[in-house]
């Protein structure tokens, strides 16, 4: 009870004070969150979090860092990049220009991903990909191109799992324990700061890219952040939502179809 | 009279009419029929016989004269028989004339005829006798005029009586054409009463008839103006067949009256079934809007309460708290009272509970004025009449309806309630299952989100531990490495003071050498160089003191030489130290003019040093390195020419305006670039980056011509790296060469640090992406490897599977640089023969096209063998070869790579499956 209004009044002190609106994410999530931050900064309390936060820009960038997370994958889901690719391709193909909006690219490993898949069906140049997301150091991060060794076995599995042509060695280069990718493939990427809780709309996209993002965000926000989603999609544009996401009770529930119900993806129809 | 006898009576007595005339006209034309008759045959046949006698008169006369005259017998005899048949002719003729008529007139004729013919006859009796006894004999004169005389007489008489015949003919005929005369008139007389007698029939029966047909008409007219519940009868006057008809459209009328009834009465029981039909569908309609109770109840409520002519209603809505139920209003319709003690009933409480309860209707009549209100914003009143409801399903009461009105139901109303309310007990329990569902879905998949949200939340947290772990793993790692290294360093140390004692001899003889035989004398000559340039003693002249200058400048040259020498050892270790202090570019000037204007003298060649106006009089870097570099490039220059110049060009460049040279560091804004520019022999395109591998040079034969170790340019690339600059070739073979050194300007120089490689391979990337050509690529792997220190690949066991030995070959070179150890098999079998007998091989290279036992096959082989499911299988496809790409995976490759070998794809392939291996 107590901690319940510890935390309304942490979030109304974040947002007063540093403009950041996390008050409608998932409550349970954020607890968590701001209880394992209470521990490690040693603390009693969420209001001594509060005080702390406050004071001081540090701990906040931490809080903020543990509110963001950045769970991502080199074509996370293969088989959606797959289905993507033989499915969804084939409809955009003659498209003069393809504008996708990846929101919550994190460190922007599929970002990248989306980047060799449009490379190699032929598509990229007249692809512009938009990848937001609210953190700044993951824009950073994701703007690098640069990976961790430790994870591109898996990448590559996913590759080939996600119907890649060529040899995903063909992409990277590792400098000690880094993969790098060739800057050709931000070539038309756009890297941007963004904050779907307060930004608006700021272009009409074929694509919008949004997965395992609103899964953390309340009812209400989902509702609000479809809302901006829903405007800033094309009629007869894509949506692609998480694997365990859903568009049937939420507010532009009825303005789609469902492209592919397994994949998450939906198509605006009105 | 009756229709039909008046037709009968009407034609009978125009036939009875028609029929007297006809035969009045017979009778009349048989009379004059039998007139003429007489006429003919009597009067005919007197008048015949009356000629008769005229003419047989005549006969006799004259036969009388043959006879008289006659001369022969024979002619005498001839005329007797001709006189007597006359006579005989005329006695017939007078004795039917006397049969047939007797007439007074007639008679007297006759006989006196009769008596003078007898008298003629007696005469002819004499003649004839006298003739017969004498043929010849004359007759005497005067009987011949006796006979004369009374044969004029008698026809005098056949003549009269001719005559007389005739005249009675003639009478005959005018009496017959009177009587034709008469008959005419009477016919005439006969067929005008028949025809007025008709005309008076046929009016009078006609006008009866169509007198009773036009009443008869009139009415059946009016029967369609008129209302179907009253039509008009027909006056029955007559009991003729009208009289029938009119009979029949009466009972008929009377007939349509009582139908009409029926009918009229089916139509309202009709409209009302279909007011009830329509107004049920309404409702029906409705249902679906409904997306949730209260929606559903206030849709309800609104629409029924006017349908049934109330002004009142309220819906409660069973509801479970706390295990009891309760009945709710959750929707009203112009519903006014506030009090809170209507909000809700429990079960059994007032009359919402009792109904509840009982699940039946109740019917409140004649509630008292205070019961309730209705307002309006004119007025208030009180209701009359309540019901309430009970809304079902499958005996199971889920809300309560109470409805008001002014008015007293009726009995439709109440069926319309009826009928509706069991419906609506359907659609609400299927909204209720609805929302149940929809609410269960909806929480399930807030569930699922927060089940991703949370595993993605542990997948982080997981990261980080495993981050931390790693570090902590890296730590301990590092710390255990630091004591072997130490220890190693230790045991080394030992190992390397006996080597050098025992094997190294010559090296660190050589070494010595270097450093002690060549130093210490070197040394002890530029010091004496020294002291002799002073001059201490005044008797050297002034040439002789610039040949000791220059003895002391080519020893320091020389002793600088020896410390490259031992530079070069310092710089492939990686000891070479730079020493930045501000450095005056004239004096780099005047130096580079000092040390190459005799060479340029003596080869005949050009030489201008040229420095740029916008160049700053000092910068920041370390002299001595830089002239290493510049000197190294100049000799080379130098050492090419034959003829022509060679130059030195110092200029600054800009970032913005220079966008050929590639700045290696983003954030550096200009540089400066010293140009060796020279006309020589130029090096071929093709070698251009090979000259700078160490012991390289653009030809094999170049070492002969020209001499030189080769070192050179290799160390003025690994300096001016170490200056944070970078050299730049370009050159046409035959047509000179151009050596640039870039040098970054006002810059404070930070150790090299892993980002500049990762932004250097990532340049690198972007230019040769592609490239197959790697030994240019070879330089970069050394110093990355010699740079980094610690590679993933090092002492790691690979197997190469391949037919084809120049691949092996080049694999095997590239390799062994990252100190990897190296088997190599020649075909699928061997290689797994390799396999078995070394169980720690890291990784696999597989070569497909292979004889005997092709890449497939050797890779399913060594997957069915459970120790190797996961060992790192590289297949290295043709490129050409498009579907061999997943008949690798399918064969269970861990990942493939196409021929011709990228190299440093190979290596970041093979760093990214060796990952983790270690350790």
């Amino acid at each position: 009870m107590i901690e319940n209004i510890e935390i309304d009044m942490l979030l109304e002190a974040i947002y007063r004070f540093y403009g950041y609106d996390f008050r409608n994410y998932t409550r349970p999530f954020i607890q968590r969150r701001i209880v394992q931050r209470v521990k490690k900064e040693n603390l009693t309390s969420i209001s001594a979090l509060q005080e702390k936060i406050l004071r001081d820009p540090i701990v906040m960038s931490k809080l903020f860092s543990d509110f963001s997370i950045n769970v991502t994958e080199m074509f996370r889901d293969p088989s959606f990049f797959k289905f993507f690719r033989t499915n969804l391709i084939p409809v955009v193909r003659d498209y003069s220009e393809i504008r996708i909006w990846h929101v919550g690219c994190s460190t922007g490993e599929e970002v990248y991903s989306m980047a060799i898949l449009l490379q190699e069906e032929g598509l990229f140049e007249k692809t512009k990909i938009y990848a937001t997301d609210i953190n700044k150091s993951v824009l950073e991060k994701a703007k690098k191109g640069t990976f961790s060794l430790a994870d591109m076995q898996q990448y590559t599995k996913n590759y080939l799992l996600a119907g890649g042509t060529r040899a995903f060695s063909e992409y990277y280069k590792v400098v000690a324990d880094q993969v790098v990718f060739p800057p050709a493939l931000k070539k038309n990427v756009v890297f941007a700061e963004h904050n779907l809780v307060t930004d608006s709309s700021f272009h009409e996209f074929d694509i919008i890219i949004c997965r395992n993002v609103l899964i953390y965000f309340n009812k209400c926000l989902q509702n609000d952040v479809h809302q901006l989603l829903y405007e800033s999609l094309s009629l007869s544009g894509f949506l692609g939502l998480g694997k365990r996401e859903g568009i049937r009770f939420t507010s532009y529930g009825t303005c789609y179809e469902e492209f592919n119900s397994t994949e998450r993806l939906y198509r605006k129809f009105k | 009279m009756k229709f039909r006898a008046k037709l009968y009576t009407s034609t009978g007595s125009i036939v009875v009419l028609i029929s007297i005339c006809v035969i009045i006209l017979m009778n009349m034309l048989e009379q004059s029929m039998v007139n003429t008759d007489v006429v003919v045959t009597d009067k005919y046949e007197r008048i015949n016989m009356a000629s008769t006698i005229k003419y047989e008169t005549v006969n006799i006369a004259r036969e009388l004269r043959e006879i008289s005259v006659s001369q022969s017998n024979e002619t005498l005899e001839s005329s007797i028989y001709a006189l007597e048949e006359s006579n005989i002719n005329i006695n017939r003729a007078i004795e039917s004339l006397e049969r047939i008529d007797s007439k007074g007139k007639t008679d007297g004729l006759v006989a006196k005829y009769k008596v003078l013919h007898e008298s003629y006859l007696a005469v002819a009796q004499q003649v004839i006798a006298i003739k017969k006894i004498d043929s010849k004999a004359a007759i005497q004169p005067q009987l011949l005029n006796d006979s004369k005389l009374t044969g004029e007489r008698m026809l005098q008489l056949a003549e009269l009586l001719r005559g007389l015949q005739e005249q009675e003919m003639k009478n005959e005929l005018y009496r017959s054409r009177d009587t034709y005369h008469w008959a005419v008139s009477t016919i005439y007389f006969y067929l005008a009463i028949c025809l007025c007698l008709g005309l008076g029939f046929m009016i009078w029966i006609i006008r009866g008839m169509t007198k009773n047909l036009n009443h008869v008409t009139t009415v059946m007219k009016s029967v369609t103006n008129s209302s179907p519940d009253d039509l008009p009868r027909i006056e029955i006057f007559s009991k003729d067949e009208i009289g029938a008809i009119a009979a029949a459209f009466n009972k008929m009328v009377s007939e349509l009256e009582a139908h009409s009834k029926l009918e009229k009465q089916l139509i309202e029981e009709a409209g009302e079934r279909s007011w009830l039909k329509s107004k049920i569908a309404e409702i029906l309609a409705m249902y679906p809007k409904a997306k949730d109770v209260q929606m559903l109840a206030e849709l309800f409520i609104s629409k029924l309460v006017p349908m049934v002519g109330a002004c009142n209603g309220v819906f409660y809505i069973k509801t479970v708290e706390e295990n009891e139920q309760y009945l709710k209003k959750i929707a009203a319709y112009a519903f006014f009272n506030q009090n809170k003690e209507f909000q809700c009933f429990r079960m059994g409480e007032g009359l919402i509970g009792q109904c509840a309860l009982e699940k039946q209707p109740i019917f409140l009549n004649q509630v008292p004025d205070n019961y309730i209100k209705i307002r309006s914003g004119m007025g208030e009143a009180s209701p009359k009449n309540i019901i309430i409801f009970p809304i079902q399903n499958e005996d199971d009461v889920l809300a309560v309806i109470e409805i008001a009105s002014f008015e007293s139901f009726s009995p439709s109303q109440i069926k319309l309630l009826e009928e509706v309310i069991p419906t609506t007990g359907i659609t609400l329990k299927s909204i209720l299952n609805h929302m149940k569902a929809e609410r269960l879905l909806q929480e399930s998949q807030s569930l699922t989100e927060e089940l991703q949200a949370q595993s993605e939340e542990l997948q982080l947290q997981q990261e980080e531990l495993r981050t931390t772990n790693e570090q902590l793993e890296e730590q301990y790692a590092a710390s255990v490495l630091k004591k072997e290294e130490l220890e190693k360093v230790r045991e080394q140390l030992e190992e390397k003071a006996q080597q050098l004692e025992v094997s190294s001899q010559y090296k660190s003889e050589f070494l010595a050498n270097m450093s002690h035989e060549l130093r210490t004398p070197l040394n002890s000559l530029l010091i004496l160089a020294q002291i002799l340039s002073e001059n201490g003693e005044g008797n050297l002249t002034e040439k002789q003191k610039e040949y000791v200058r220059t003895i002391y400048s080519s020893g320091n040259d020389l002793l600088h030489l020896i410390n490259d020498v031992l530079d070069l050892a310092k710089v492939e270790s990686g000891k070479l130290e730079v020493i930045h202090r501000i450095v005056d570019l004239h004096g780099v000037k005047d130096y580079i003019m000092k040390q190459f204007s005799p060479i340029a003298y003596k080869k005949g060649i050009q030489f201008i040093v040229q420095v740029e106006p916008d160049v700053p009089p000092s910068f920041y870097t370390d002299e001595q390195r830089l002239q290493q570099i510049l000197k190294n490039l100049l000799s080379n220059a130098f050492k090419f020419t034959e003829s022509g110049s060679v130059s030195l060009i110092i200029r600054k460049v800009m970032k913005e305006t220079d966008r050929q040279v590639i700045f290696v560091n983003n954030h550096i804004e200009c540089m400066l670039a010293f140009s060796v520019i020279d006309t020589g022999i130029g090096i071929p395109r093709e070698e251009q980056e090979t000259i700078f591998d160490a012991f390289k040079q653009a030809d094999g034969t170049t070492s002969r011509k020209y001499g030189g170790t080769g070192l050179g340019l290799s160390i003025c690339r690994e300096i001016a790296y170490l200056l944070g600059g970078f050299i730049k070739l370009t050159s046409e073979a035959g047509e000179g060469s151009n050596f640039t050194l870039y040098l970054p300007y006002d810059q404070v120089i930070k150790p090299k640090e892993v980002t500049t490689y990762i932004k250097e391979a990532s340049a690198g990337l972007e230019n040769e992406h592609y490239s197959t050509e790697f030994t240019n690529k070879m330089d970069d792997e050394d110093r990355r490897i010699k740079q980094l220190g610690k590679s993933s690949l090092k002492n790691k066991k690979v197997l190469i599977v391949d037919d084809d030995i120049r691949n092996v070959y080049a694999l095997t070179i590239a390799l062994e640089k990252y100190e990897m150890e190296i088997l190599v098999a020649d075909n699928g079998r061997e290689g797994i023969e390799i396999l078995q007998s070394n169980p720690d091989i890291d990784i696999i290279l597989m070569d497909i096209m292979m004889p005997e036992m092709d890449g497939f096959e050797a890779i399913r082989t060594i997957r069915s063998i459970p120790e190797f499911i996961s060992l790192p299988i590289i297949a290295l496809t043709a490129k050409a070869m498009k579907h061999s790409r997943e008949e690798c995976l399918d064969a269970g490759a861990t990942d493939y790579i196409s021929k011709p070998l990228n190299l440093d794809q190979l290596f970041s392939l093979m760093h990214v499956w060796l990952y983790r291996k270690e350790g």
